[in-house]
């Protein structure tokens, strides 16, 4: 019968107190910034769209998928539906991209006093995710847009504005509210969190080079490549049948799902590659 | 410019605030609240995918049309709706001078209207549907779809603390501020002033996350004294907790009349 009681995976009450742990304060910490006031220079503007730092933080001192799982969902549940700012489709991509920007910052640092590590993988889990971002909203609005190139400096315009608004959010974002406080907090909250939890600190391997682990972000920024390729051909495609719409209300959208499988893909192959080559001694959950 | 002024002026902590305990222990008197959280959730997909099949401004109008008839009588709050509005705006006006500039004509702007009547169709049905939906039910909802029932559980806790947490960020910040000392001089533009507030918004953080955590451990640890993780993956358990979600006759013609609704606006 189903009454026996099966033998639960180890750990799992850990797991779901840094997954509701990283939820909870990172919904809280976007709806903060959601309230901070912005500013707009012109066209670009200037605000906080979080406090990325709280998620960067928790996943160094964890090391865990769980905690890099949590952030972007935090987002999307407390932030996003609430305040109308759910944008469909596009937010599943924001939850891989961001999940794996997390989750390999947290597999980078191997000695979680060395603030140069820190340091990287901070930077690393923001532009892995933003950079990336911007370019699949690009491709997007491409997408979206029926004659895209026909109009004359449109594409041009997109590209101008999209990267401006990178730079700025690096600026402000990136650095002001995530660089910055991580260096603060990571060797603070260090050996103050983990009792809090019930969970052992994580290992300090002094004098361990900062781990990058190449085949996880070669196999990601590869898949991430490849899918924006395919978007690109989609793109052109758009071209070549441009003379037929019956055709092009058809079959035209099913394009947009050529990144967004991709990107799926790679995710769980980021995954499977993290989990194989998880060395021992890192791990947390003991 | 007064009413604007009015609204932007409500637009801080405590509104984001009144709206988080609005939606976790919500109304239940609009239409769209009484009805099971699963048809609520299906006709958000339907409503979430459909626009992108479509490059038809009138078709795609339409669609907006009806999303905003549901969302106005599911009463959703005001001043998200403005926000909302305010970003519509904002990002066409954006992309009008930069195309502008660049020297593209005004076409550019009727192709992007397009895209974004798309987005504001699919932030107006999400608007409707999740300040609506009560986060038990919803949670409920997500657990009979198959997700997994720690997720379920993080989702509706999340909803229930997070107005706790945000009301204990505010009081951090506010005794920050009383022992602090606040700049004497204010500076150019008072960038001091607004360095030194943002300096406390970063560093209430830090109470925040050791608060938090503690307060997690203490409800995990309750909740696996009574065996949760076990009991979640029991069928039986599951079974009966979620009996109480029953599709009625409101639900399928609720859902039925959207569909046909949408189906007439493609096919005219």
């Amino acid at each position: 019968m189903e009454r026996v009681l099966r033998p639960e995976r180890k750990n799992s009450s850990k797991d779901l107190m840094l997954f509701i742990l990283v939820l909870a304060l990172s919904g809280i910490e976007n709806l903060i910034a959601e309230v901070l006031p912005e500013f707009q220079l012109g066209p670009i503007e200037v605000g906080i769209s979080s406090f990325i730092f709280v998620p960067i933080v928790l996943c160094i001192l964890f090391d865990s998928f769980w905690a890099a799982l949590a952030a972007p969902i935090g987002e999307l549940v407390f932030a996003d539906l609430i305040l109308g700012e759910f944008g469909g489709l596009g937010e599943f991509e924001e939850v891989i991209l961001l999940t794996m920007g997390l989750y390999i910052a947290g597999k980078m640092v191997k000695d979680v006093t060395n603030r140069k590590q820190i340091a990287a993988a901070a930077l690393f889990a923001f532009i892995f995710q933003d950079l990336i971002g911007t370019f699949i909203d690009m491709t997007k609005v491409w997408v979206g847009i029926e004659d895209f190139e026909a109009i004359s400096g449109l594409p041009e315009s997109v590209f101008a504005l999209e990267m401006i608004d990178f730079l700025v959010e690096f600026a402000v974002t990136g650095i002001i509210f995530g660089l910055i406080p991580t260096l603060y907090f990571a060797p603070r909250l260090y050996g103050k969190i983990e009792p809090l939890l019930g969970i052992k600190p994580r290992l300090i391997e002094k004098g361990a080079a900062l781990n990058v682990p190449i085949r996880l972000i070669g196999g990601a920024i590869i898949a991430v490549i490849a899918a924006a390729a395919v978007s690109m051909l989609s793109g052109a495609g758009f071209n070549i049948i441009e003379w037929e719409p019956e055709f092009l209300d058809q079959f035209g959208q099913w394009y947009i799902w050529v990144p967004i499988t991709i990107a799926a893909i790679v995710a769980i192959v980021v995954i499977w590659l993290g989990k194989s080559n998880n060395g021992e001694g890192q791990d947390i959950n003991v | 410019m007064n009413p604007f002024k009015g609204m932007l002026d409500k637009i801080n902590v405590e509104s984001v605030e009144l709206e988080l305990m609005r939606t976790a222990y919500g109304s239940t008197t609009t239409l769209l609240s009484k009805l099971d959280p699963r048809i609520l959730m299906v006709w958000y997909l339907i409503f979430a995918f459909a626009p992108w099949f479509f490059f038809d401004s009138a078709k795609l109008l339409s669609i907006f049309a009806f999303v905003t008839v549901i969302t106005a009588i599911s009463k959703a709050n005001k001043l998200v709706l403005f926000l909302l509005c305010l970003g519509i705006i904002g990002q066409m006006a954006c992309y009008a001078i930069v195309a502008y500039f660049l020297g593209g004509n005004m076409a550019a702007l009727a192709a992007l209207l397009t895209l974004t009547l798309k987005l504001a169709t699919i932030s107006l049905a999400s608007i409707a549907v999740f300040s609506n939906i009560d986060p038990e039910r919803f949670s409920d909802a997500l657990l009979s779809f198959g997700a997994p029932a720690q997720l379920a559980f993080s989702i509706s806790y999340g909803y229930r603390v997070i107005p706790v947490m945000v009301e204990e960020y505010k009081d951090i910040m506010l005794s920050f501020r009383l022992r602090g000392h606040a700049p004497s001089k204010k500076g150019f533009l008072s960038w001091r002033y607004a360095y030194y507030l943002l300096k406390i918004a970063v560093l209430a953080f830090y109470p925040l996350i050791l608060n938090t955590a503690k307060r997690i451990r203490t409800t995990i640890e309750a909740l696996e004294t009574k065996g949760f993780s076990y009991a979640m993956n029991n069928n039986d358990v599951k079974r009966l907790k979620l009996s109480y979600l029953k599709i009625k006759a409101a639900d399928i013609i609720f859902l039925l009349v959207s569909i046909l609704i949408l189906i007439a606006i493609i096919l005219i």
